[in-house]
């Protein structure tokens, strides 16, 4: 369901706002505006936030990244464009409905925790509910229980000056989560975090997020950081959203040279998966098949060898047969499940890369993946495993790009698409 | 380039506001007066001691024990130097200007942070309050709101408020942009985020401007003292105008403790109404141990409520003593009608002043003199504020306020007649008789005649003729500087028998304090001499028949106004009215002549009438 979703929204600061929206649709570049002295800090930014979804947009500093995030809550109004909280059009709401939504649906976590100095802990914690004009008692009660959640329990007395800078910022998340909002707006929270406490940091949100199930749009100029937590990723740069999707996807398939320039750092055996670069195996077969059968379509699809799995409707991966062993056996009775070699090394589809060297290395055969179910999603060759990690993709590697994944493409298509209706 | 009349319009525009809004003039009048008269009898009500222990106890409080012990001597000192009843009308006085000018000074400067335009609006307009001398606002502000405490307590605040309002405005700037942006992402509205967030914030900031308007406040006293408003201001204004340096040393130490109370005590208000400072002093308090007994403080409530105890014991105490020295009506043949007279820190303007204040309060008038500067006397004078002047020297020196006023004024003729204009050199000075003498000997007198203010007239009547008439213009130079100034130098060469030429007058009592040559004028370059006339404002002549038809009689002798100032000088600073009446008991016959009483009637003489 989606929960928020941002269309055609532009923001120029400077005289004449509107007329550079004019000119920027009629084609104008950034820069020109900027030679008249107007800046255009959002560019023509579509996209949507499904509930329960961590969202990032990615960007280096000046990408406008932050702008568009105070779009999402109002701070900023858009100088053209909707966006849509459940529906509803933030624009077209007065100051003070504007200041409700925010301080009982949408909730924000700064770069530089922002805590007030002048209060306790606790006391920042329920500042949110305070706003909301619940009583002390329990303001207090859901503010301490917010700090218990990030681990704070007990600080409540304490003053923001005595915490680290972890602990500040788990106060600021806090004091976001006390209000109980649907959305959580983060910018940068993380990025003014030692590396070490960052990555505390991002686990424990991660792990927040598989109890809470919040929606966030998390800001940020780290790559890495984008990759591990964003369910989706949207790429900024110079105002305008460049590419939005997976993190695999845009590993492998980034959308032009600046995004391929800015993933080639990436450490590749950790954000991609298996999901990412399996194949379709090339011949399926069933337990209940008769070898012979095995042995045609094998050489039918030159393969050296079958996966095998149950009978409908389970399909589970059982085993594997080579062509050798169904030769073997063709001219005698018998059906496959008799000869195959149960399949004991599997990968599942969001193991990392790197996870799947070990298992590959062990066998002559495509290392299936397989999913919850047991059912096998696809396969991933040695070759092919040892290609995306040494891939330098480019932006023609679109052209082929493998099944099975949340492409890119389609992202980009439906956001198409969704333009075109809008 | 064309002249502007910029002075003309500014004057013009006085004159308008004068005419249009005196009733606005006068609500302000009466409004500040009455504050000012609040705070002056809670704080000058109770017995001096006991306010000491008030004032002791709230320094106690809010900053330890030291600050109390401390701040009980410093006011234990101001009373032993018997200064006390001044201190607290000058404590009364920065209290309700700096009250008013915070009140105003804290919502301008939030208004200022919060809108870039009423900032640009408000800097140009605390730049000319901040920087326009203050003698330029305060006569228009006599003219408003006429002579004493108001004009005072008006020019301290135009004068002291800037700093709240530019104060503010920083404090409210300087609040971290992202806790505001926070405040607001939350949903605050724009009132309720200056109240939680961004006045708590700039509070240590704006209590610093509110320590400086309170400092700047106690700056302006003395400046007060030119227009009449009491206090310790007066005292040294008074002492300077006489190089009474002892009296002005012991003035200027009683505003030193004021203001250094003043300064410490709301400095440690400002870390106690801040949470950013209370955060602070917690910390301090924690860390600092051993000698516990040193940083103790009382909580907030024992504190207040003490504060409060001894107040209530002050305003019981305060309610019976009364002030025993202000006048109260009684009967008589004046009725107990109020007659204001102003003098000026001239010698004979004190001593004719206070023989008229005597001599009326004996026919049952209510009589007060005041000293002013002589700019804000006549200005008084003319807007009915002062009833006489008795010091106007015609038809020289005061004839520019006569020119400027005296369509409201009313000549009484003149009572004195023996004034001139002359250089004087000390008599150890041999051979030195007249200002013929005075030629060749520049060496003698380091090439120079002390004088006084450049705008005088006898300063411009010596530098355009009468040097130049002895020839003496190339030979020396006339050092300007103010009357006190001279006097100084005068003192310091008399004592060094030094020989030394300043510009002077008679009469004054320079020359019964030293040993002076009056230099003769055989070429008569000084011109006639003045008369001594007295002046009354023209309504409050016809309003007091007798007191005007008994001062146009009104005549004295050199020797007589000689031993009346030798009188009060005998008497000693402060105690004027001692000296009159020592005087008047010498010379019994004197009060009759100047206020004919009709014998066994309860009234004045009707044949005082002209």
């Amino acid at each position: 369901m989606t929960k928020l979703a941002a269309e055609h929204v532009f923001k120029i600061f400077g005289r004449r706002p509107k007329e550079g929206v004019r000119r920027l649709q009629e084609g104008a570049d950034r820069d020109r505006l900027r030679e008249d002295g107007t800046t255009a800090a959002v560019i023509d930014a579509s996209f949507t936030v499904q509930e329960g979804e961590i969202f990032v947009i990615m960007g280096l500093s000046g990408s406008g990244k932050s702008t568009l995030l105070r779009m999402l809550n109002g701070l900023l109004e858009p100088t053209s464009g909707r966006v849509l909280f459940d529906g509803q059009d933030l624009t077209a709401l007065s100051a003070k409905a504007l200041r409700d939504m925010r301080s009982r649906k949408i909730s924000m976590v700064f770069q530089h925790f922002a805590l007030f100095p002048h209060r306790s802990v606790l006391e920042n914690a329920a500042y949110g509910l305070e706003v909301q004009g619940v009583p002390r008692a329990e303001r207090e009660k859901r503010a301490a229980e917010a700090l218990d959640l990030v681990g704070l329990d007990g600080w409540g007395p304490h003053w923001p000056d005595e915490l680290s800078g972890g602990m500040q910022q788990r106060v600021g998340l806090a004091r976001a989560l006390a209000t109980d909002a649907d959305l959580l707006l983060m910018d940068e929270s993380f990025s003014a975090l030692d590396p070490l406490i960052r990555r505390d940091m991002q686990d424990q949100l991660l792990d927040l997020q598989q109890r809470l199930r919040k929606t966030i749009v998390f800001i940020t100029h780290d790559l890495n950081e984008a990759m591990r937590l964003g369910d989706r990723i949207a790429v900024m740069r110079d105002g305008r959203i460049v590419q939005i999707g997976a993190a695999a996807d845009i590993l492998s398939h980034p959308a032009d040279d600046y995004v391929a320039g800015f993933v080639q750092d990436v450490d590749r055996s950790r954000v991609l998966t298996a999901a990412s670069i399996m194949e379709r195996p090339r011949v399926i077969v069933s337990t209940d098949d008769q070898p012979d059968a095995v042995v045609r379509a094998l050489r039918t699809d030159k393969a050296s060898a079958a996966f095998v799995v149950s009978p409908a409707p389970a399909l589970r991966l059982v085993g594997t047969v080579t062509e050798a062993q169904a030769a073997a056996a063709a001219d005698g009775e018998g059906t496959v499940g008799e000869l195959m070699r149960a399949a004991t090394v599997t990968a599942q589809p969001d193991a990392p890369l790197a996870d799947l060297l070990a298992p590959a290395s062990r066998s002559d055969l495509p290392l299936p993946v397989v999913d919850g179910d047991g059912r096998l999603a696809g396969v991933v060759p040695q070759l092919r495993l040892l290609a995306a990690l040494g891939d330098r993709p480019t932006p023609a590697d679109r052209a082929d790009r493998s099944d099975g994944s949340d492409t890119a493409g389609r992202a980009d298509q439906s956001i198409r698409e969704e333009a075109a209706s809008a | 380039m064309p002249r502007l009349h910029l002075g003309t319009w500014a004057e013009s525009t006085v004159n308008w506001l004068t005419h249009h809004f005196s009733w606005l003039f006068d609500a302000i009048s009466s409004v500040v007066n009455h504050m000012y008269n609040g705070v002056e009898w809670v704080l000058g009500g109770p017995s001096p001691l006991l306010m000491a222990g008030i004032l002791a106890l709230v320094a106690f409080w809010l900053r330890g024990v030291l600050a109390g012990v401390l701040s009980f001597a410093g006011f234990a000192l101001i009373d032993s130097i018997a200064q006390w009843d001044q201190a607290m009308q000058s404590l009364s006085l920065v209290v309700v200007s700096a009250a008013v000018a915070v009140v105003l000074a804290v919502p301008l400067g939030i208004w200022a942070a919060r809108s870039r335009s009423a900032s640009m609006l408000v800097r140009p307009v605390l730049d000319v309050m901040q920087t326009l001398p203050a003698f330029v606002y305060l006569i228009p502000a006599i003219i408003f709101f006429s002579l004493g405490t108001v004009p005072a307590v008006i020019a301290t605040i135009v004068f002291a408020m800037p700093v709240g309002v530019r104060m503010t405005e920083l404090g409210i700037r300087q609040v971290d942009a992202e806790l505001v942006e926070a405040a607001d992402a939350f949903g605050t509205s724009p009132l309720k985020t200056l109240l939680r967030v961004q006045l708590p914030l700039a509070l240590p900031t704006v209590m610093a401007g509110v320590n400086q308007v309170i400092m700047l406040a106690l700056s302006m006293v003395v400046i007060g003292g030119m227009v009449g408003a009491a206090g310790l201001g007066a005292t040294v204004f008074g002492a300077i105008s006489q190089v009474n340096i002892g009296l002005g040393f012991e003035g200027g130490v009683a505003v030193v403790i004021l203001a250094i109370y003043l300064d410490r005590v709301t400095g440690a208000l400002g870390d106690q109404v801040s949470p950013l400072g209370r955060r602070a002093l917690a910390r301090m308090r924690a860390s600092a141990h051993g000698l516990s007994f040193a940083h103790y403080r009382p909580r907030p409530v024992v504190g207040l409520s003490a504060v409060v105890t001894l107040a209530l014991v002050a305003c019981g105490t305060g309610v019976f003593s009364g002030s025993p020295s202000s006048p109260t009506a009684s009967g008589g043949p004046g009725h107990g009608q109020a007659v204001h007279i102003g003098d000026f820190d001239w010698d004979e303007s004190v001593a004719s002043a206070n023989l008229w204040q005597q001599v009326l309060s004996d026919r049952g008038y209510k009589a007060t003199v005041n000293t002013y500067d002589p700019g804000a006397a006549y200005t008084g004078l003319a807007s009915g504020s002062l009833d006489y002047v008795t010091d106007t020297w015609l038809p020289t020196t005061h004839a520019a306020y006569i020119k400027q006023y005296g369509k409201n004024f009313t000549d009484l003729g003149s009572w004195y007649g023996h004034t001139s204009l002359e250089i004087a050199v000390p008599s150890y000075v041999k051979d030195v008789h007249s200002m013929a003498d005075l030629k060749g000997r520049a060496g003698e007198f380091g090439g120079r005649i002390v004088g006084i203010e450049p705008g005088a007239g006898e300063m411009k009547l010596l530098q355009s003729k009468v040097l130049p008439g002895y020839g003496l213009d190339k030979e020396y130079q006339l050092v300007a500087s103010s009357t006190a100034g001279m006097l100084a130098e005068l003192k310091r060469d008399y004592a060094a028998e030094k020989p030394v030429a300043v510009v002077l007058w008679s009469p004054h009592w320079a020359y019964s304090t030293y040993q002076l040559t009056k230099l003769t004028d055989p070429k008569g370059l000084w011109g006639a001499s003045d008369s001594i006339h007295t002046e009354a404002n023209r309504s409050s002549a016809a309003r007091l028949p007798h007191v005007t038809s008994w001062m146009r009689k009104f005549h004295m002798t050199e020797a007589q106004l000689g031993s009346l100032e030798a009188a009060i000088q005998a008497a000693g600073q402060g105690h004027v009215t001692q000296g009159v009446k020592a005087w008047l008991a010498k010379n019994p016959g004197v009060e009759n002549a100047m206020a004919p009483v009709v014998a066994g009637s309860g009234s004045g003489p009707g044949s005082g009438k002209n």
